[in-house]
């Protein structure tokens, strides 16, 4: 068996991580980029031994090469086959996974080569603990990650077969509704049901322009209350500002893995037990109506 | 079409309670209907309509969880355990859509959180294409057409069968049946398969070296009055650059 992981890439999320995760086997990874040139070019620069590059047809979805990856990675027979958790990256992981007879784990952060066996470290239970797997044969994992900055280099990039594509056409592609600022934004001030009543609302608004911040919430307050039409999370937006500052919010897995690419989470609630605490980089336990006063008083300082 | 929903296949990670040096305690936790699972019953009878809505379950799962939501046949692969090795859960799932057999769909709960690989390992070992976050989907003749959501796009794709399509709930259920519902469903027949039955083994190609606490266990706590953990925030966060 080849020694060198191999990675699936259909966009560039976590891509530098998890060609330095995968170079712990020992030889810098393979990647599989299916995707535009841009992504073959970035995958050369990620640290990457080589590059096979799928140039999807205009028109068919990267999830269509399932066949054409699954005999890639067959033909190289790697020990380790890693994807992000991006909806076609893990598409076709699972093609692979299955042609080449691969165990697979999910939430993987790490990867170690123990002995003759490949332990991957992964977080279970929304982050709660980390377990290790060991696998003797081939496997595969979906990656957690954090976007790295590329070593740069540039890996030889070879143009695979498309092979035969599944029958998957893409028939209309249209921007989703926009988020108000929200992806883009540099800091965003969120807010959940902590918050009591609407009219409190213009607190928020008055905290997030003293930072310079977009305001978001979570589902119930924009699906019940309806005081806002976007709202952050697994069916609302993911966002990436520096700093997110979360107000009222419990922080439940749907919702934060909306902020899993924020830099630094700050985050308020009277409960010690709320879990959006393990998601942040600064807890306070209060009440937030206590606290935001003394936070714009302190940055007027 | 003949379209198979595949709910209640995994545990729900809350019912898991940590324990002092990270190890995990499952109790008696059963197969739980996932946060997915009641919108992979609504695409399901929306393909099926005029044809055949199979639901299917594992282990412990309880069928009448979907029967009072839908479905007209029902299948549970009894003895299938819940495994980390998410090859071996889809592996088990593939045989039991073999042994229905005819199935032009197969939808399934996308899982992101907990176990996103299987929607794509399961299309992986029965040959089919899978498409996942799927929204909602509608039948066009023998083909589907779904609307899903890719990094910040709202894409319409048209797909021929046989497919796995991973749907991805929008939020929690808006009417759950009610109890005379769920009364009838207990009254009608559930189909058991065994492992056996279909040919598999539940053996998995990974081995649990142990579980531990993260390293970065949680935030650094700010603690005092409310203006003093207001100024400490605001001197870490301006000191880490971020405002
Ligand atoms: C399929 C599905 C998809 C979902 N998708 C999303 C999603 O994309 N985004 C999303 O956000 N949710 C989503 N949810 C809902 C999610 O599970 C949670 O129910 C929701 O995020 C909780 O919102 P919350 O934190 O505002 O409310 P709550 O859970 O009610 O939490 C409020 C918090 O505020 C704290 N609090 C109360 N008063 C104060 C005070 N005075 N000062 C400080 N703290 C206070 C409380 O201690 C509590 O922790 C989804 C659910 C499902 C089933």
């Amino acid at each position: 068996m080849s020694g060198a992981a191999w990675v699936i890439a259909t966009d560039t999320k976590y891509l530098v991580s998890m060609v330095t995760a995968g170079a712990a086997l020992g030889a810098a990874p393979t990647v599989v980029a299916v995707g535009p040139r841009d992504l073959a070019e970035a995958a050369a620069e990620s640290g990457a031994g080589q590059v096979v590059w799928l140039e999807p047809t205009a028109g068919t979805p990267a999830e269509a090469y399932g066949p054409a990856v699954a005999a890639l990675v067959t033909a190289a027979g790697p020990r380790l086959l890693l994807a992000s958790s991006a909806a076609a990256a893990r598409t076709l992981l699972g093609a692979a996974a299955a042609a080449l007879g691969a165990a697979t784990v999910s939430g993987a952060i790490a990867v170690e080569a123990s002995g003759d066996k490949v332990a991957v470290k992964c977080s279970r239970l929304g982050g709660a603990v980390v377990e290790t797997f060991e696998a003797a044969g081939p496997v595969a994992a979906v990656c957690q990650g954090y976007d790295a900055p590329a070593p740069g280099g540039a890996a030889p990039i070879e143009s695979a077969d498309l092979g035969q594509p599944a029958a998957l056409t893409i028939a209309d592609e249209h921007p989703a509704p926009g988020g108000g600022g929200l992806t883009e934004a540099e800091r965003v001030v969120g807010f959940g049901r902590g918050i009591k009543v609407r009219a409190d609302m213009a607190m928020v608004e008055e905290l997030a322009a003293a930072l310079n911040a977009a305001v978001g919430c979570t589902m119930p307050v924009a699906d019940d209350y309806k005081w806002m039409d976007q709202y952050i999370g697994r069916s609302g937006l993911s966002i990436a500002p520096k700093l997110y500052l979360a107000l009222g919010i419990q922080g439940s897995p749907q919702h934060t893995q909306g902020i899993r690419d924020v830099k630094v989470v700050a985050a308020i609630n009277t409960d010690p037990e709320a879990p959006i605490f393990r998601r942040a980089t600064y807890g306070i336990v209060a009440d937030l109506y206590e606290v935001v006063p003394e936070i714009l008083a302190a940055l007027k300082s | 079409m003949k379209v198979v929903a595949l709910y209640k296949w995994a545990r729900d990670p809350e019912a898991a309670t940590v324990r002092a040096g990270g190890v995990v305690d499952w109790g008696n936790a059963k197969m739980v209907a996932g946060d997915d699972d009641h919108a992979v019953i609504e695409v399901a009878k929306t393909l099926a309509e005029g044809g055949e809505l199979v639901g299917l379950t594992l282990g412990d799962g309880d069928a009448a969880w979907a029967v009072a939501r839908g479905v007209d046949v029902a299948y549970s692969v009894a003895d299938a355990p819940y495994l980390a090795d998410e090859a071996t859960t889809a592996a088990i799932m593939a045989a039991a859509v073999k042994h229905i057999g005819g199935v032009d769909v197969v939808v399934i709960g996308d899982a992101e959180q907990q176990h996103p690989a299987v929607p794509g390992l399961l299309a992986g070992l029965l040959g089919w294409p899978a498409l996942s976050a799927v929204g909602s989907a509608s039948a066009d003749g023998a083909k589907v057409t779904v609307e899903r959501k890719v990094v910040g796009n709202i894409q319409t794709v048209s797909a021929g069968t046989p497919v796995v399509l991973g749907v991805a709930a929008a939020g929690e259920e808006a009417k759950p049946p009610g109890m005379m519902q769920m009364l009838q469903a207990r009254k009608k027949p559930v189909t058991t398969l065994s492992l056996a039955d279909l040919g598999v083994a539940a053996d998995q190609g990974v081995t649990s070296a142990g579980t531990a606490l993260p390293e970065l266990e949680g935030a650094k706590m700010l603690e005092g009055s409310p203006a003093e953990v207001a100024a400490a925030l605001v001197a870490a966060l301006r000191s880490d650059g971020v405002l």
